[in-house]
């Protein structure tokens, strides 16, 4: 019955094997690792080994001591809630007008309503001060023509307005994928049965789209918890756990102290992904599309032109720092007049004597992370969705881990992990490239996953039974089949390493300084110009490499976010 | 006509068993299977959906490792050689053409893998291509043909590196009926001007029994019976296949007599059969399962007719080549619908008018009667 060992050694193949093998190893040496090595040192006090013995509270009795750690807690919170509060009231009502109403534009829409995602807010955050500060621009002319001053940016507002202007196209681009993808027939038997517009739109067109606002709703809340430059920025005294951290790491170095306020940040996040999934457990519905006609348009001239305005303020109002940004890297000294009154390039010229460094180390960074993510991203999405592992949760979570956390407790992680012990890579290059790495992997991991599980497997039978190795076959195959997948992460990795703040600030050295390091510290310096020219700098390498593979790829913008 | 009667037996399957083990329960898709494969033949699994054919096909292919039992190919244990390895052809039910390779690249794919030389490569794929009829396509992506297009490349494809085997699982099932009928004729075609031995796995008996050698029908993972086509319409060895294949009518009598067979029915009526098969008598006095063809059966409207059963006409349904009619008996109380087709519409007969059914019996059969209690508790 049975063959030989040999033609058993023969029918098996060891290429799949390796390969699986491999990303294991590195999942858990720059995943599990780092991460596991954060949680144990949270409950060891500086100083002391890290045994068991060792272990106490300490760390995280601050939150019970300290005012200065209970109020960045309720702050964090508060900041959290607001944004996934003003997201929605922005997102939703952008998503229905775009979708369901006959606003002309909708693809201008679509693509500018996608650039906060990319562009890096913190950039954008000072111009809230130039234009609404005390001496801003807006706020002058508001007092000088209606007599009204306006509150204080600083602090809190500040903070809830720049982060939700980069978070409301998650809800508006969710929401807006499910109300076109929602079976048009669906709303018609409603108002065949004789239900009103309104009806229709509180009883059913929003219930079947609650879903994708609650996945909007959880992404916004883990980024905005998680934001380390705008509160930096804009922050002043108001503290929250992102920029505390910072404060552990770089006033202290007490790494413990940071791990454990890092983790109870990472307890926030996790206690609303149990709260959203409870919430769409109980509320999910499924709908069999069985047409693809398209989304039925109201025909409202007024919710058109309502719709109209609506959404050109919301992009405006949400493009206006990155604006500002290019405009103020042109003039000469605006920060200190009223308004900007001479233009010049001086501050690029200034920019190419002492700032090519950091361009270069954010070009060589982004693109050496990128490329590692991709390879191991692309090979453990395949092993997810074609090896019929038992564990695949497991493979699937410690994958995803690194994009649920915010991006300052990764570089905690990382920095712990890799500044003692076997592996000790601080102050070196690869640290931030392994930080970047593990921050980016899990978008070429959705996008390759969303297009492996496209391909009918019995294609990749058909290689296999025509005489193709396992590994012919992935290389003839599998691989050229999820390029544009690999492509769409890729460049989404990228674009956003390339303005990476919240893991770099905790990993960079002063010989690898990044963009973002180099904009924060001119900004901390005051020396608004050069950190402006190097923004729009950052602007137009991020939006290039975007728009050159929507080209390639004949994408829409908006689609390549659609994994995200 | 049957060719390869008594062939070489190349692929041989012995107590083939396949279990697909869930969370918590299990499927036993496969139970003690063995068959015998002859070469140059087309045989065929056929059967419901779930009843195993296509978990036999992939267990030749090497896609599902058997749980226990060999397959024998020419004297190899297939079960320790990969897929790859197997020089098999095979056509999927979805075609599985590369969809980023031309049609020419998708034919060539096994012939670069065996590296043959780019005038050999270049012959080999014209020449098949031709006999598929498709020379004007090479250039062009497998999204910018047609279904019945893609099938044949896809045969093609399987076809050009002259494969041991060639495996077809379902490759009609996605096109429309008379796309079908002239694809199945094709394949046919192809196949004996290949010479290759074939394995088709098929749930649609029509398509079966015109296309096949031989035919296994499978039922929950087991072989209820191999045979010709002819065997197996005209001689089931059991009623779930007679009931399977083609229209049958199962009617409960018993028999007895010396001579030619008397029939007693339910309803007390009594036929007198020709038939001299030992099949009938073994039910002497006994009561069993009378399987009858609608073919062989007639209407009459002479209620008076001998041999015969009476009955009402309840539906009348136009086919184009037959008439169906469906007879409504008395059995004791209960009535039956039976189905009777006819060459052309019967004379003065029509819907809710009294008719006499004559059952011609040289072909009947009688089956046990808990074979269809068995049926028609599933």
């Amino acid at each position: 019955m049975a063959g030989t060992i040999k033609d058993k050694l023969k029918a098996f193949e060891l290429t799949p094997f390796l390969v699986l093998g491999l990303a294991l190893i590195i999942l858990v040496v720059f995943i599990a690792y780092p991460l596991s090595k954060v949680v144990f040192n949270s409950f060891i006090e500086l100083g002391d080994a890290p045994t068991l013995g060792n272990l106490t509270l300490a760390n995280f009795s601050q939150f019970s001591t300290s005012n200065l750690y209970r109020s960045a807690f309720f702050n964090t919170m508060t900041v959290g809630l607001f944004c996934v509060l003003f997201s929605c009231l922005l997102g939703i009502p952008m998503a229905y007008f775009v979708a369901k109403t006959e606003t002309p534009l909708k693809t201008f829409f679509l693509t500018l309503g996608t650039l906060p995602l990319i562009l890096p807010p913190f950039v954008g955050a000072y111009s809230w001060i130039l234009l609404f500060g005390r001496q801003g621009v807006i706020n002058y002319f508001l007092e000088a023509a209606v007599g009204i001053k306006l509150p204080d940016i600083y602090g809190a507002p500040g903070v809830i307005i720049a982060i939700t202007m980069s978070t409301y196209p998650f809800i508006f681009l969710l929401t807006y994928g499910a109300l076109i993808s929602a079976d048009p027939f669906i709303e018609e038997s409603a108002e065949i049965m004789g239900a009103s517009r309104w009806r229709v739109i509180r009883t059913v067109t929003l219930p079947l789209v609650i879903p994708a606002i609650m996945a909007g709703a959880l992404i916004v809340f883990m980024r905005s918890v998680g934001n380390f430059g705008v509160p930096a920025i804009l922050g002043g005294n108001f503290y929250v756990l992102p920029t505390l951290i910072y404060f552990q790491v770089t006033g202290f170095f007490n790494l413990n102290a940071a791990g454990a306020i890092a983790m109870v940040n990472v307890v926030l996040v996790a206690f609303a992904i149990l709260l959203s999934q409870w919430i769409t457990a109980r509320r999910s519905y499924v709908t069999i599309t069985s047409t693809t006609q398209a989304a039925r348009i109201s025909s409202s001239k007024l919710l058109k032109w309502v719709g109209t305005i609506f959404c050109l303020g919301v992009i405006f109002f949400s493009l206006l720092p990155h604006i500002t940004v290019i405009l103020t890297s042109f003039t000469e000294g605006w920060a200190g007049t009223r308004y900007p009154n001479k233009f010049s390039l001086q501050n690029y010229r200034r920019i190419f004597e002492i700032a090519l460094t950091p361009i270069r180390n954010s070009l060589f960074l982004a693109t050496t992370a990128t490329l590692i993510a991709a390879v191991i991203g692309t090979l453990l999405s395949y092993i997810n969705v074609r090896r019929n592992l038992r564990a695949r949760w497991i493979l699937d979570l410690t994958v995803m881990l690194p994009f649920i956390l915010p991006g300052i407790v990764v570089g905690v992680a990382i920095l712990i992990g890799f500044s003692s012990g076997l592996l000790i890579l601080s102050g070196t290059w690869m640290i931030l490239v392994v930080g970047f790495f593990i921050r980016r992997m899990p978008y070429i991991f959705r996008s390759t996953t969303a297009s492996l599980s496209q391909i009918d497997v019995a294609v990749e039978e058909a290689s296999s039974i025509t005489g193709a190795s396992w590994l012919t076959t992935f290389r003839k195959i599998t691989l050229p089949l999820m390029a544009p997948g690999i492509l769409a992460g890729a460049v989404i990795s990228f674009a956003t390493l390339m303005g990476e703040l919240s893991t770099t600030v905790i990993l960079y050295s002063a010989r690898w300084k990044t963009i973002s390091v180099a904009i924060v510290e001119y900004l901390f310096s005051a020396t608004i110009g050069p950190a402006y020219a190097l923004g729009t700098i950052l602007i137009v390498l991020v939006l290039s490499s975007i728009t050159l593979a929507n080209r390639i790829l004949g994408r829409r913008m908006s689609q390549m976010f659609k994994m995200v | 006509m049957r060719e390869n009667q008594n062939g070489r037996i190349t692929l041989s399957i012995r107590n083939l068993s396949k279990i697909f083990r869930g969370r918590q329960d299990q499927v036993q898709a496969l139970d003690d299977l063995s068959l015998d494969i002859r070469e140059g033949e087309l045989f065929t699994f056929l059967g419901p959906s779930g009843c195993g054919k296509t978990t036999t096909l992939r267990c030749i292919a090497g896609f599902e490792k058997p749980t226990s039992g060999a397959i024998d190919f020419l004297g190899r244990d297939f079960t320790s050689i990969p897929p790859f390895r197997r020089n098999i052809g095979m056509v999927f039910q979805s075609y599985a053409l590369f969809p980023h390779l031309s049609i020419f690249e998708n034919v060539a794919y096994g012939l670069r893998i065996r590296k043959l030389s780019r005038r050999e490569i270049e012959e080999r794929v014209n020449r098949i291509i031709a006999l598929v009829g498709l020379e004007a396509t090479q250039k062009r992506k497998p999204s910018e043909l047609s279904g019945g297009q893609q099938q044949r490349i896809a045969l093609a494809r399987a076809l050009v590196y002259d494969p041991q085997l060639l495996l077809l699982d379902e490759p009609l099932s996605n096109l429309d009926a008379k796309l079908r009928v002239f694809m199945r004729e094709e394949i046919r075609r192809i196949q004996q001007q290949a010479k290759v031995t074939t394995i088709y796995v098929t749930h649609d008996q029509e398509e079966a029994l015109s296309i096949s050698d031989r035919i296994a029908v499978m039922h929950a993972g087991k072989v209820s019976q191999v045979g010709s086509p002819d065997e197996i319409y005209e001689n089931p060895v059991s009623i779930r296949v007679a009931d399977f294949i083609g229209q049958a009518n199962f009617l409960a009598c018993s028999a007895r007599g010396d001579g030619d067979p008397v029939l007693t029915f339910r309803s007390n009526e009594e036929i007198t059969v020709k038939n001299s098969s030992g099949n009938i008598r073994s039910f002497r006095d006994r009561e069993g399962i009378l399987f009858v063809r609608p073919e062989q059966m007639e209407i009459t409207a002479d209620p008076d007719h001998p041999n015969s059963l009476r009955g009402e006409v309840k539906v009348i349904l136009y086919l184009g080549s037959v008439v169906r009619y469906y007879v409504e008996i008395f059995q004791n109380d209960s009535p039956q619908e039976i189905l009777v087709d006819q060459d052309r519409r019967v004379r003065g007969v029509g819907v809710g008018d009294p008719v006499a059914v004559i059952v011609h019996g040289q072909e009947a059969k009688l089956f046990p009667t808990e074979q269809k209690q068995q049926l028609d508790q599933e």
